[in-house]
This record gives C-alpha cells, sequence and structure tokens, in this order.
C-alpha cells in the first residue's frame, strides 16, 4: 500500500523521538538498579565480614584462655593436684575477658573445678571431689572480684561428672583444643560455646580437660545494633541450621522435648523473614559452610537481597545470614525513575506534536504540487499557471511533468488526426458487449454510414448474416495484445455488399474489465474481384496450355497412334492374303486377329489418355487412381522419350486413390516428364532414365518424378513464372504446374538435393480430402 | 533367316518398333519377299555385308542414328541400296531431305500395302538396273584400260568432240597421217567392241552418266 507521504514523515518523527526517549530512559533504568543492587550486595558483605570479625575477636580470647591455662598445667607451673593453684589460674582467666561465663578443669577421675562469673563481680567455684562422699563430694564457695572467700558450703544433691559431658569427651577424642557446638548455657539461660582443652601427662596420655565457656549473646546484641540498609537484619546459624545469634535474643530460646532450652532451628524460629531470607536450603546433611550465596527474595510483596555467608573461620563452622529488603537502596531510584518515566511521557508528546507540526510543514508544499498535478493532468488548470513556491526537487519534478502533459497533449492531437485522417478504417469495439465505441471516418465510409449511427452500433449487425460473429473469433484470446485477421462481407447502409479485411488487437481494460479490440478495416471488395479474375484467368490459362501441350505431344502421340495402325494395317494384308490363297491356314490367321484386336486397343489407349489430359470440364474433382494416371502420361510422352533413346520408369505398390481435377493433374505430369525428357536429351547423358514414384504420406498420396539429366541450378527457383532454363520455353510450365497442384490441395517442390531434376508434388487422397 | 546372296534380293528392315517388325516381315514374307529386321541402325551396319542386293525399309524415327542418318552414312560409304522410308510423324521437310539424298520414297504409316509393295518393286527394279549399269561400267572401264596411251588420246579426242573426229582432223591436231589414225581407229573400235563411232559414243556417254568415268 501506498502511504502520504505526510504519514510517513509524522510517523518518521514522532517514532524517532519516542524510540531517542526510551532507550534513554530504559538505559538509565536498568544501569542504575545494576549499580546500586551490586553496591547492596558489597554492603551486605561488608556486613558479613564484619560480625565475623566480630565473633572472631569474640570468641578466639576463649581459646587462648583454654590453651593457656592446659599449657600452664602441662607444665605443672599450675599444679592440677592443688586446687587452690587451679582455682586462682581459672579466676584470673575470667578476669581478664568479660565475655568468658566460666572456665573449669575436670579429670579423668571425674574430679571437677569450676569457677564462674556469678553477676557484677561476684564469682562462684564449684569443686567436686570425686573420692569424698557424696554430702561432701560437691562444694559451694562464693568469691568477690579480689577472689576474696564470701561463704562456702556443700550441695550434696549435685551429682555432676564432667567425664560424661560432651566437652569432655570431644576433647579426649581429638587430643586438641575444640569448639562445641552452641548451646544455652543452664545456669545463666544465655546463649553460649566452651572451648576446650585436653591436658596430657607423660606419655600423652590424657589427665584432664580444661574449659572455658563463652557467652555469645553478645554477637546477638551486635546484629541487633547493625545498620544494614534501613531495615535489614542478620542473624548466624551453627552447622545444623539452629540459630545461635539474631537481632532478638528472646527468639533463641526454645523449649525441647525434654523440657532443655535449646535452639531454634531456621525452619521453625518465629521470624517469617528470617525464614524467607535462608529459603529452602538443605539443613537436614549440615549447612554447606564453604560457599558464599548471594541471591534475591521477596516476602510480604517486596523484594529482597540476600546473602548467606560462611564463617570461615577454624572449626567454627557457623554460616551468617544477612538480608535488606532491596528498596533500602534502591527505592528513592525508583521513585526517581517514575518521575524520569513521565518526564520523558511529557516530552515525547511534546515533540510528537512538534514532529507532526514538522511533518506538516515540510509536506504542505508536496500536497500544494500533488493538488496542481492532479488539476492539469485533469485539465483544470494550465501547465503554464505558475507554480507556488516549493522546493527546488519538485520544480524540477513539474518542470518534467510539465513537459510530459505538453508532449502527451501532442501526441493525444496526433493521435486524434491520424485516427480521423487515417486511410483505413479505425474502430474500437467494447470487448464484452461488441458495440462499436468509437469510429475513424474513414470506417464509416467503407460501410457507407455516418460515424454517429456509428457509435453505439453492435459491429456484428455491420456483417453479412452468415459472417462469424466478431467476439466468437476472439473467444477466450482477450489477453494482453491477442491479434488476429480475418475477411468478411459487410453490408453497407444500401445493401450493398463490400469484403473488407479486418485486423484487431485486444487491449485489456486497465481496471480489469473486459477491455476493448482495436480494429482496423480495409475495403478489399476490388482485391477479391481481381483475385476471382485472376482465378478464372489462371483457369484459363490451364486450359489454352492444356492445349498447347496436346498440340506439342501431337506429333509424337501420331507416332504412337501410327504404330498400331501400321501394324494393324501390315497383319490384315496378311491375314488378306493368307484368305485368298491358303484358307486353310485358320490357325495363323487367328492369330493375326488376335494381335489386331491387341493393337487396336493399344491405340484406344493412347486416345483415352489424350481424351482424359485434353477434357475441358473447369474444375471438378473426382476420385482416381494416381498409377494409372502416370501410366497414361508415360504413354503420352513415350515416343517422345523413345526418340530420345531414354527410358521412363512408373514404380510403386498398390493403387492410391486420389481426390483432385484429373486433367489438371494429368497436365501437371505430361509437363514434369516433357521436362525431364527435354533435360535429358539436352545435357549429353551416360543414364537417360526418368523414375515415377507414388507413395502414400500421411494423408497425401506423393508423386515424385526424378531425372537423370543435369539438374537446376542452386539459385534458379523453377516455379517463378517467365523464367526458364530451356532456351525457347516461356518458363509457364512449373508455374502453372505449381498453381493446379495448389489448386488440388496439394504441394509441389523440387529437391535440389539431387543430382538431376528431382519434383515432388502431393495430392489429398481419396475420402481423406478436407 | 539365312542370308543367301544368291538366292536374290533381300528386303532389310530397320525399325525400332517391335510390333511394326513383326507384322511388316511376317506380311511381306507370305507375299514371298525375303525379310531380314534389325531393330536399330547399328545393328543393321553391323549385319549387312554392303554389296549384298535388294531394297532398305528404314523407319525415320529411331533413338540414336535415326533413318537420315542411316541413309547419309550408306551413301558416304558408296553403298547403294535403294532406300524406302517409313515414317511415324514424317514432316514434309524430312521428306525432302531424304529424298534429295536418293530415297525411293518417304511412306507415311500406317501405308497401303500395295504402295509399298510398288515401291519395293520400283526399289527392287532400280536395284537390278543399277547392278546392270555398274556392271557395263565396269566393263568399259576395262576394255579402255587395255587401249596403248596413243590409242586412248585418240579415243578421247575422238568422244571429247565428235564432230572433229574424222580422220583427217585427228591427225591434224596430233600431227600425224590420218592413215595411222585409220589404223588406231580400228584397233580402238576392236578393243572397244563397237563397230562405229555412234557406239562408242553410246557406251562412253553410258559409263559417264552412272558414276565415275
Amino acid at each position: 500500500m501506498r502511504k502520504s507521504l505526510g504519514v510517513v514523515l509524522a510517523l518518521a518523527l514522532a517514532g524517532l523521538q519516542l524510540v531517542a526517549v526510551t532507550f534513554v530512559v530504559f538505559s538509565s533504568y536498568f544501569t542504575s538498579e545494576r549499580t546500586l543492587l551490586a553496591h547492596a550486595r558489597s554492603q551486605l558483605v561488608d556486613v558479613g565480614v564484619n560480625v565475623i570479625q566480630n565473633a572472631s575477636w569474640f570468641l578466639s580470647p576463649a581459646r587462648g584462655a583454654s590453651e593457656l591455662s592446659t599449657a600452664l598445667a602441662e607444665n605443672r607451673i599450675v599444679r592440677r593436684e592443688e586446687v587452690g593453684d587451679l582455682e586462682g589460674l581459672l579466676f584470673q582467666q575470667l578476669r581478664t575477658a568479660p565475655q568468658f561465663a566460666g572456665a573449669y578443669y575436670g579429670d579423668e577421675e571425674g574430679n571437677f573445678l569450676y569457677v564462674m562469673r556469678r553477676g557484677e563481680d561476684r564469682y562462684l567455684t564449684k569443686i567436686i571431689d570425686a573420692d569424698a562422699p557424696a554430702a561432701t563430694r560437691t562444694e559451694l564457695i562464693r568469691r568477690s572480684g579480689d577472689f576474696s572467700e564470701l561463704d562456702r558450703r556443700f550441695d550434696p544433691l549435685d551429682d555432676y561428672d564432667p567425664r560424661t559431658r560432651p566437652w569432655y569427651q570431644s576433647a579426649r577424642a581429638e587430643l586438641h583444643s575444640i569448639w562445641t557446638d552452641p548451646y544455652i548455657f543452664f545456669t545463666s539461660q544465655v546463649p553460649g560455646i566452651t572451648a576446650a582443652t585436653p591436658v596430657e601427662g607423660a606419655g600423652h596420655n590424657v589427665q584432664g580437660v580444661i574449659g572455658v565457656d563463652i557467652e555469645i549473646d553478645e554477637l546477638s546484641r551486635f546484629l541487633a545494633k547493625l545498620q544494614i540498609g534501613v531495615t535489614g537484619a542478620a542473624y548466624v546459624l551453627n552447622r545444623n541450621g539452629d540459630v545461635i545469634a539474631h537481632p532478638n535474643p528472646a527468639l533463641l530460646k526454645t523449649v525441647g522435648a525434654a523440657g532443655d532450652l535449646r535452639f531454634p532451628s531456621i525452619r521453625t524460629i518465629d521470624d517469617p523473614l528470617a525464614r524467607a531470607a535462608f529459603g529452602n536450603r538443605p539443613i537436614e546433611n549440615g549447612i554447606d559452610f564453604e560457599t558464599r550465596i548471594e541471591s534475591d527474595f521477596e516476602y510480604g510483596g517486596l523484594q529482597y537481597v540476600s546473602l548467606i555467608m560462611p564463617f570461615g573461620l577454624d572449626d567454627i563452622p557457623w554460616t551468617i545470614v544477612v538480608y535488606a529488603p532491596e528498596n533500602d537502596f534502591i527505592g528513592t531510584l525508583k521513585k526517581n525513575r517514575a518521575q524520569n518515566t513521565l518526564i520523558a511521557i511529557g516530552i515525547a508528546a511534546i515533540t510528537a506534536v512538534i514532529g507532526l507540526a514538522l511533518a506538516n510543514r515540510i509536506y504542505a508544499p508536496v500536497r500544494a504540487f500533488a493538488v496542481r498535478s492532479a488539476l492539469i493532468s485533469q485539465g483544470e488548470i494550465s501547465p503554464d499557471e505558475p507554480m507556488p513556491e516549493t522546493y527546488r526537487e519538485l520544480e524540477d519534478a513539474n518542470t518534467a511533468l510539465v513537459n510530459q502533459i505538453r508532449q502527451r497533449k501532442k501526441t493525444e492531437t496526433e493521435y486524434r488526426m491520424t485516427f480521423e485522417l487515417a486511410s483505413r478504417g479505425v474502430a474500437y469495439i467494447d470487448g464484452a458487449s461488441g458495440r462499436i465505441l468509437r469510429v475513424n471516418t474513414r470506417f464509416a465510409e467503407i460501410l457507407g454510414h455516418g460515424t454517429e449511427e456509428l457509435e453505439g452500433r453492435p459491429f456484428q449487425s455491420l456483417l453479412a448474416a452468415d459472417e462469424t460473429d466478431l467476439l466468437a473469433r476472439v473467444g477466450a484470446n482477450t489477453e494482453k495484445h491477442h491479434a488476429f485477421s480475418f475477411e468478411a462481407r459487410a453490408l453497407r447502409r444500401d445493401r450493398a455488399a463490400v469484403w473488407i479485411r479486418l485486423n484487431g488487437i485486444c487491449f485489456d481494460d486497465a481496471s480489469g474489465g473486459s477491455g476493448y479490440i482495436l480494429a482496423t478495416i480495409d475495403d478489399i471488395t476490388k482485391v477479391r474481384e481481381s483475385e476471382e479474375k485472376i482465378e478464372k484467368l489462371n483457369q484459363e490459362i490451364a486450359l489454352v496450355s492444356r492445349q498447347q501441350l496436346m498440340g506439342e505431344l501431337a506429333t509424337g502421340l501420331a507416332h504412337e497412334l501410327n504404330q498400331p495402325l501400321t501394324a494393324i494395317t501390315q497383319d490384315v494384308d496378311a491375314a488378306l492374303f493368307l484368305v485368298e490363297n491358303w484358307p486353310e491356314r485358320t490357325c495363323e490367321i487367328r492369330e493375326l486377329l488376335t494381335e489386331i484386336d491387341q493393337y487396336a486397343h493399344q491405340a484406344g489407349d493412347i486416345i483415352r489418355a489424350l481424351r482424359a489430359l485434353i477434357r475441358k470440364d473447369a474444375t471438378s474433382a473426382t476420385d482416381f487412381g494416381i498409377f494409372e494416371l502416370l501410366e497414361q502420361a508415360k504413354r503420352l510422352i513415350q515416343t517422345e522419350a523413345r526418340q530420345n533413346g531414354l527410358e521412363i520408369s512408373v514404380s510403386g505398390g498398390a493403387e492410391i486413390g486420389v481426390h483432385a481435377d484429373r486433367a489438371q493433374i494429368g497436365q501437371v505430369v505430361v509437363n514434369l516428364l516433357r521436362n525431364a525428357v527435354e533435360a535429358i536429351s539436352a545435357g549429353d547423358c551416360a543414364e537417360r532414365q526418368i523414375r515415377v514414384s507414388a507413395r502414400i504420406a500421411g494423408d497425401l498420396a506423393e508423386v515424385t518424378v526424378e531425372d537423370t539429366g543435369p539438374g537446376i541450378a542452386a539459385n534458379f527457383d523453377p516455379f517463378v513464372q517467365f523464367e526458364s532454363t530451356k532456351p525457347d520455353g516461356l518458363g509457364l510450365g512449373l508455374s502453372l504446374s505449381r498453381s493446379l497442384v495448389e489448386a488440388n490441395g496439394g504441394t509441389i517442390w523440387h529437391d535440389a538435393a539431387k543430382q538431376g531434376g528431382c519434383f515432388t508434388f502431393t495430392l489429398p487422397r481419396k475420402g481423406l480430402s478436407a | 533367316m539365312i542370308d543367301d546372296p544368291d538366292a536374290g534380293p533381300l528386303i532389310y528392315l530397320v525399325d525400332d518398333d517391335e510390333t511394326i517388325r513383326t507384322s511388316l516381315s511376317r506380311a511381306l514374307d507370305l507375299r514371298g519377299y525375303r525379310v531380314r529386321t534389325f531393330a536399330s541402325a547399328q545393328a543393321f551396319l553391323d549385319g549387312y555385308d554392303g554389296t549384298s542386293p535388294g531394297c532398305l525399309l528404314l523407319d525415320y524415327g529411331m533413338p540414336q542414328t535415326n533413318g537420315l542418318q542411316l541413309q547419309k552414312h550408306l551413301r558416304e560409304s558408296g553403298i547403294d541400296l535403294p532406300v524406302i522410308f517409313i515414317t511415324g510423324h514424317g514432316g514434309v521437310p524430312e521428306s525432302v531431305q531424304a529424298m534429295k539424298m536418293g530415297a525411293i520414297d518417304f511412306l507415311e504409316k500406317p501405308f497401303k500395302q500395295s504402295a509399298l509393295i510398288d515401291r519395293i518393286e520400283t526399289a527392287l527394279e532400280i536395284g537390278r538396273e543399277r547392278s546392270a549399269a555398274k556392271r557395263a561400267r565396269q566393263e568399259f572401264r576395262s576394255r579402255f584400260d587395255s587401249l596403248t596411251e596413243r590409242e586412248r588420246e585418240i579415243a578421247s579426242r575422238m568422244v571429247a568432240n565428235p564432230a572433229q573426229s574424222s580422220s583427217k582432223e585427228v591427225g591434224r591436231q596430233l600431227g600425224i597421217s590420218p592413215r595411222t589414225v585409220d589404223h588406231h581407229r580400228a584397233r580402238i573400235f576392236e578393243k572397244m567392241c563397237v563397230n562405229s563411232m555412234a557406239e562408242l559414243l553410246e557406251i562412253s556417254l553410258k559409263a559417264a552418266t552412272s558414276g565415275d568415268p
């Protein structure tokens, strides 16, 4: 579909600026968001690292204290057996680090020494003597910050055995310092972990284990104080997915099935957001505490970014989970973005309006030009009228157009005049109705009507009633420029017949209709009349020529007839003589009479052949056998041939029936034979033969006359009238032969490839002629 | 048919048409003529010895050598056989030429048998006469040849100018005595088998008119 230039301009301008604005908006949209999200993640990592460092700082003294105490004990700097020494050492340890909740030593015998913090500047020592009776087995000593004893008492209900505790067993099994899993301290109900170190005696025998308890609620408090985005949070998981540090410490204590306090699993903690942050990552086989995972999740209609990051500290298999809503980082950005989009739409709308106005302005001269062109082509205004101010290109186009129009008008005028003044009749005929649309003067003249009378009249009504319908002649061939031609009899207004030749061309209708026929007609009445005259003259010439041929043949024929007649007279004489002198010799007489009969018939045959050729009845085609005719013709030429010492042979199979004018075809054959005889006689030929043959060739019979003469020069057309190779020939023979053969529906040709003369003609076969 | 020269004259028939040869030879044969046929001029020339008496029935129109050409050939070869032309399409010019060349007649086919017989008889007669003349001329020549040089000279003068054939005249011309001429004349008459001057003139004239002198 063709589009208006205005529409194209408007669409192009508006579309272009829309694409530009959209591109700018979207590119900033995506790049800024990506940058901020990356920033958010790095912030989360910072938080994670911070927490880990904090925890590390927080935990490492415990291990140090535990290992130091062990070293002191192993090197006998502090004697394990001396409860007082050991208690002092442990007490010192507690004093150094406020996060230590307690320090203790248990040995293989089940003895146990435990110094624990009891509130501000108060300590409690528990001493278990495994060997003592149950009543005095466990002794509790309360001390102040300066190690001075406040009071002491026994606790007979205590049946604590250090060797059954996990920290003891782990350290003893591992033979080096270990961390226990976090748990909630029984006494303080605070979450914590224990660093335990085995104390070895001689030969690496484990003598006992020193442990230091660290409360890790400090970690939760640290997490609560963290600023992660605006509303972000972090928590810490141990290896089996329990939450061991959380900004809200209250959530960390749950009651187990056995009534004990324990950490909540991340699956069940009463903080759905925290649960969502961890997602469905597996915990059943332990948390993967080596891989850092960055991900997004959605909770409560908000989009969050999260980071799951392992601690990466020695034998502390903890994982920190940090998360924060995206909006904390890109909220403002999103707000800005909406604003920006609105502004962009506004700009797009404004530029679109400007674009349309601009397009309209650019297009205006073109539109004016188009209107003007249309008016000019409709002839409403003159092409010479000044052109409104416009583009140079359009002015050029206008000049070209104006020239074109002038040229066209000139051509139209020329055509109109040519049409009117043409020496042939011209008519436009409607392809569908066959009615005449327009005719020129000559057309009307030929048909003896006025031009106005003819227009609108069916063309067929001008022709004689028995003429084929014009549209039927065209038939389905209405394709572009189909040309046709025919001759027909038309009737003038005065009912006089006039022969016309019509040449027609079909033209398509551009709008898909049936189109029209452009027909030119010539008055060929006179041509027809002269053709008929020529036809008649031709027949007369043929007859005259035939008669002349007979004249020429007469001498030879007389001889041909005289031979049997002479033989007859001789035989009659002989017979008479016998009858007179020896009438008894009847046998010889009969023989003579038989011969006489035979000779008389021979003579009769010759007469018949002659009569067949000389018959006068004009063009009456009959059925006859071609071989019979050939034999008769041979008969007529026989004498001439014999005198010239040449032989005529007629060869072929069974008789072939043909349909033609017998006399005329006889004339053709005799003519060809005589030509052959003359050709051979004129030349000095070693072989003197004329071969006549006939055969069937499809619907035609084909007759060939071939001679051994010198033949015909390649550049000589033997069928042209008044040209002859014979010194005294008129050149009518072959030309006439051709007319006669063609008049009988055959063709005649000369085969120049043959050595001698070789002429062949065809005739329609009996019963097969059209 | 055996060509027997002693059996009398032969009729030689030359025609390329077999029917004519058959019917004509049969008709003549019945009438007692001896006929020999030839299909062409060449066949005749091959078969004829050149001297046998008789007459030639010659078809005018034949392929290759036609009748007129054969007649001319025979004449040029000194063969003195009377010719009767028979023709199917004889024109006046051809017949005139044939007659000029000494043909007995020019018969157009078909001809009356009586006319043919008549011409054949004439031809045979002419043949016989020609034979007789020939014989006379040969005799005159042989007698003339028997004369001496002087006798031949005297005889020639006498025959050439019979008005001055007296012995006296001849003697004066030759510068010899009339008596001597008389003796020579007597010898000439004896050798030429004549009795008078008139007789000598007659035989010499006959020999001159019928061919070579």
